[in-house]
């Protein structure tokens, strides 16, 4: 059945934006059409597990919608948009993906999978950024047995089933069909080295055991249903030759496509290469193709709220109606402490004028942005933050000006005027505030931004990108390496100067190779190691903010030791040959490098005789991730009595939820690393939380804000397994009570059970005042909470 | 420059600082006691001996209190640690106070009681101390950094295994290896626990209380396994099976060797993890009927007076 008739709209996706978009054209009597890939409506809500509690952050936001949406159970959810759609009599069309959209404004065609069109005026694009799950791209791919998902296990029994992929989906799921049925796992490579550690670790087991069968280097050739033996049969390829498998069930974890692929083949454009880079739209959703709107996830908006508001006001914006934005109010409350505010667009306008970083943004991203954002307005001389703090927002200065202290006694310092910014050392290199930032003389007007709001925005405006590497640059190499040396004079430096990108492990130089520059390190860190005694030992760590290999500004002699990166790290790598130029134009600075040179020499000399006895523990630590930390939690086993004080003292503060698990996680000698949060530099938790709602505390303490919507997002990108989804139980057993009557000890109770499950991980008692409970409950002292820097200190005897 | 100390133990905590007030403590005391020479003799009377009195027994209530403060899990009034030293070093000086408190007059009164049972509580507290210098590091040597749950389930696996290649070798074996399987000779009850892995154990020398407290410790039910035989039925099948079984057989057995050589590998970890806390069953109970012992010692003193 071919549709030859032309709609005003066609809506492509049946999220929250694009249901919200159909049903807000349905109730306006808008000719529309909503396309649906699959059989049913809400295809990421509809595969969350039964009984999912949905949260409807953020709660200041209003509503817009046709369709009602509040937090709730999943089935609620989805029934009253099932009722909703039925109700307004939304035109959907199920089962019918689109592979194509061609045409201009007032002229589309949309083509669907099999091969039929749709015309339309405008295309409002609301697939979200799930994307389609890829297939097995062969002969049979389609068949009934053929599978992409795997809702419950326990429903599969005495089958033979062939699990296709490598990744932590296909592992967790063959292992879980492996308790009753046959498995076999087919890895298109040699080994597992895409899945989480412990992933890799138990199917391989599993595999030795042959509680699983291997194929390896295999791909799959062709599914064919059979009548006879078995279901079907799947063919593989392998370097012995192909192989042919009887077989009931064929499940394909083989992830997802991202949409970008399919969004450019619009003729829509990318901002950059960024992996989380996100289409421009400009603020009535238009993209760069007049007529094609963009809404939701898609477009930068990943929470419910946010899409349906999107999908209202996509509609009215066709229909030529200009609405307020939804978020206005939100946006007033922000700006109001803006000296002669008066409305919001006023105040967007003066901010894109006045702030020159801000100024290629779109309207959109600025509102966004400024969501995000707070409006600080600090009086003459009051501190914004100080040096080591460990805050990692970033500041764009409105009006007057800050002084920015280099040096302790804040005796040196940069002044920054109205349209600069700071703050973007911590922000890179996620390591503590370099500097004490002051109000100038006459005070200042500020916008502070968040984190993950700055980080969205660098990767999706290459401007606001590059702006900020030069002046990070800038200031790194007059702040650590030539202060008090004017940027004029830095100039072929600076141009000299490269960024480079290490992958864990990789080497910057190695012992012995020809000096060729500094590498000062801008995010992650490095270990130094030497050859002693045919063995290489790890000598030391050096975190973000330090360099390494100064002795070639000064000398000709090769590399003294091997510098690796311990996590993925990015340097800036100056010349010799310009640094040593502008040495000879400033003595003083020749100096100073050379006084800064001999304490490093000093210091080096000292951990060189102890290098032999700590560098297995300093390369344990380092194998362990714990580079990538800022506090990590060590028990020095040889005084831990396991009485898991630490446990009871953590759940007993913290509702019942323990967030650390001593006995897991791995030893060396008696060094033990329990399952417990490393505070990294860079939180993998933080990369894909929608509310926001993983921040950093000044204190350094990575914590979750009461906006987690319980996604579990963060829970999956923890590599180190420390983020649990529960409930928190606000009653806590008393201690007098347990005394004298019995009952629940502190510190033991029985988590609740609910489904409104969010994200809980340590916050390291930030608001305690005695410090993290686990270490001061700790009756012997084996627990201890340390930064990477102090790991040469506790392993050279604790002194 | 003197770099502050990051990580050290709770006897070491401070600088000693713990233990050289109760040295200071001990001293006082002593030479007070000396210079003191009341006409009728040292006695717990004098006013002296009311004033080490009064110090023993605030001491003895403050080192009950250790019980709260360590589940006081919100308290920042020092560390548990610092409290742990002091409550040691302290716990020490006890004897010496309250030995000086008595004028070494002692008989079968409410009044030695209370003394005899300070010494017992000191004494348990030491050989908690000794457990907890030379445990720990043994625990980690055993486990060689793996953990109990990961050699219990190492254990069904070699389980799992041995039934899978027992189920081709006829039903005598069969049974011999599902038995043997079903029957782990883990755990055990407080003897075993404390020995360590014996051949089955009898009697209950501390009888039925302090067994009831240890059940919690306890990870699997005891039982004894006759383990012994099922290796050496399998080597006598190594004799009575026909040549070409004779490698299942020898597999068989190393199945069994290895998983009998974890279970002891167990048994030592469970054994070691009670051993670190024995002491404490003792020590606690004690310190309790120390307080009652106490209470009436010093309401008799003045009920007499």
């Amino acid at each position: 059945m071919s549709q030859t008739s032309m709609h005003t709209i066609a809506i492509v996706g049946s999220g929250p934006a694009g249901l919200a978009a159909a049903g807000r054209a349905a109730e306006a009597g808008v000719s529309h059409v909503l396309l649906e890939a699959e059989d049913h409506l809400s295809h990421t809500i509809y595969r969350y597990q039964k009984g999912k509690h949905v949260m409807a952050e953020p709660t200041a936001l209003p509503l817009r919608a046709s369709l009602p949406f509040a937090a709730g159970a999943r089935e609620t959810i989805l029934g009253a948009w099932n009722d909703g759609v039925s109700a307004l009599k939304v035109n959907v069309r199920y089962r019918a993906a689109v592979s194509g959209i061609r045409g201009t404004a007032g002229d589309f065609t949309l083509t669907l999978a099999n091969g039929e069109t749709v015309q339309a005026e405008n295309v409002v694009l609301a697939i979200g950024l799930q994307g389609n799950l890829r297939k097995l791209g062969c002969e049979g791919e389609d068949l009934d047995f053929v599978q992409y998902q795997l809702d419950d296990p326990d429903e599969y029994r005495n089958e033979r089933i062939v699990v296709v992929g490598a990744g932590d989906a296909a592992i967790e799921n063959a292992l879980a069909l492996s308790a009753r049925n046959r498995v076999t796992i087919v890895n298109r490579r040699d080994e597992f080295d895409r899945a989480k550690r412990d992933n890799a670790a138990a199917i391989n087991k599993a595999i030795e055991e042959g509680r699983v069968q291997l194929a390896r280097n295999a791909g799959v050739a062709w599914v064919r249903a059979v009548s006879e033996g078995s279901t079907g049969v799947i063919a593989l390829d392998t370097a012995q030759g192909s192989s042919e498998l009887p077989c009931e069930r064929v499940l394909a974890r083989l992830g997802a496509t991202p949409p970008r692929a399919f969004v450019e083949s619009c003729g829509i454009v990318f901002p950059s290469k960024e992996a989380n880079a996100v289409p421009v739209v400009s603020a009535r959703y238009e993209s760069n193709v007049p007529g094609l709107y963009i809404i939701g996830a898609l477009a930068g908006y990943p929470l419910i709220k946010q899409a349906m508001n999107q999908g209202y006001e996509v509609v009215e914006f066709i229909q030529g109606r200009s609405p307020e934005p939804a978020d206005t109010p939100l946006l007033a409350e922000r700006l109001k402490a803006m000296p002669g505010f008066t409305t919001v667009d006023a105040a967007i306008e003066r901010i894109r004028a006045r702030v020159p970083v801000l100024s290629p943004l779109t309207p959109l991203q600025l509102r966004e942005f400024l969501l995000d954002s707070a409006v600080r307005v600090p009086q003459p001389g009051e501190v914004i933050f100080r040096r080591n703090d460990y805050s990692d927002s970033f500041y764009s200065v409105l009006d007057g000006g800050v002084q920015i202290g280099l040096d302790d006694q804040d005796q040196k310092g940069i002044a920054l005027g109205a349209g600069q910014f700071f703050g973007e050392m911590s922000l890179i290199s996620g390591r503590r505030r370099s500097a004490t930032v002051r109000a100038g003389a006459s005070g200042a007007v500020l916008i502070e931004t968040t984190r993950s709001s700055m980080n969205k925005l660098i990767a999706s405006v290459a401007a606001v990108k590059r702006v900020l590497d030069e002046t990070f640059l800038l200031r790194a190499i007059q702040a650590r390496i030539a202060p008090g040396i004017p940027a004029a004079d830095l100039q072929n430096v600076v141009a000299s100067a490269a960024i480079r990108q290490f992958k864990p492990g990789a080497v910057l130089f190695n012992e012995g190779d020809a000096a060729d520059g500094l590498h000062l390190i801008r995010k992650g860190s490095v270990t130094v190691a030497r050859n002693i005694g045919g063995r290489e030992t790890v000598l030391a760590y050096v975190p973000a903010g330090q360099y390494v290999g100064e002795m070639a500004l000064l000398t000709e002699l090769p590399r003294s030791a091997t510098v690796k990166a311990a996590v993925a790290t990015e340097t800036i790598q100056l010349d010799g040959g310009d640094f040593k130029a502008l040495l000879t134009a400033h003595p003083a600075l020749r100096a100073s490098v050379g006084e800064t040179l001999q304490q490093r020499i000093v210091s080096n000399s000292g951990t060189r005789d102890s290098g032999k006895a700590t560098g297995g523990i300093v390369q344990f630590l380092m194998s362990q991730g714990v580079g990538e930390a800022t506090d990590v939690l060590l028990i020095d086993e040889s005084l831990c009595v396991r009485c898991d004080q630490c446990e009871k003292a953590c759940a007993d503060t913290h509702g019942g939820l323990s967030r650390l698990d001593r006995e897991a996680g791995p030893s060396y000698a008696t060094l033990h690393i329990p399952t417990s949060c490393r505070h990294c530099e860079h939180p993998h938790c933080m990369k894909d939380c929608p509310p926001d709602a993983i921040r950093r505390s000044p204190g350094g303490e990575v914590f979750i804000s009461d906006a987690c919507i319980g996604c579990g997002n963060c829970e999956k990108n923890c590599p180190y397994g420390v983020i649990q989804m529960g409930v928190t139980n606000p009653k806590q057993p008393s201690l007098w009570q347990w005394l004298v009557l019995g009952g629940t000890e502190p510190g033991l109770q029985a988590p609740v059970k609910s489904k409104a499950k969010k994200a809980v991980k340590c916050d390291m008692c930030k608001d305690m005042k005695g410090g993290p409970a686990c270490v001061s409950a700790c009756p012997t002292g084996a627990a201890l909470r340390v930064s990477p820097e102090q790991f040469l200190r506790i392993t050279q005897g604790g002194g | 420059m003197a770099r502050e100390a990051i990580h050290t133990g709770f006897l070491r905590y401070a600088g000693f600082r713990w233990a050289k007030a109760a040295l200071l403590l001990c001293a006082v005391s002593i030479v007070a006691y000396i210079w003191h020479a009341p006409a009728d003799g040292p006695n717990g009377g004098s006013w002296l001996g009311y004033t080490l009195g009064t110090i023993a027994g605030l001491l003895v209530l403050w080192l009950l209190w250790l019980g709260v403060r360590k589940r006081s899990y919100r308290s920042s009034l020092g560390s548990v640690r610092g409290w742990a030293s002091a409550h040691v070093y302290l716990g020490l000086a006890l004897v010496v106070v309250a030995t000086l408190h008595s004028g070494f007059q002692l008989g079968l009164n409410i009044h030695s009681l209370a003394y005899v049972l300070v010494l017992l509580v000191v004494g348990s507290g030491i050989w908690g101390i000794a457990a907890y210098a030379s445990l720990p590091e043994r625990i980690s040597r055993l486990r060689e950094g793996s953990t109990r749950e990961a050699w219990i389930a190492e254990v069904f696996d070699l389980n799992e295994q041995a039934i899978r290649l027992a189920d081709s070798m006829g039903p005598e074996v069969h049974q011999r290896i599902v038995a043997s399987a079903e029957k782990l000779p883990i755990g055990g009850g407080l003897l075993q626990q404390w020995l360590g892995p014996q051949p089955s154990g009898e009697g209950k020398l501390l009888g039925e209380l302090l067994e009831q407290r240890m059940a919690g410790l306890r990870s699997q039910p005891a039982f004894d396994p006759d383990r012994q035989s099922t290796v050496s039925f399998m080597a006598s099948q190594l004799q009575a099976r026909p040549e070409q079984d004779l490698t299942q057989v020898q597999q068989l057995l190393d199945l069994l060797a290895q998983r009998n050589a974890l279970i002891a590998r167990i048994n030592q970890d469970i054994s070691l993890h009670a051993r670190l806390q024995l002491w404490l069953l003792l020590h606690v109970p004690i310190s309790l009927g120390l307080l009652a012992a106490l209470l009436a010692h010093v309401l008799s003193v003045f009920f007499y007076w």
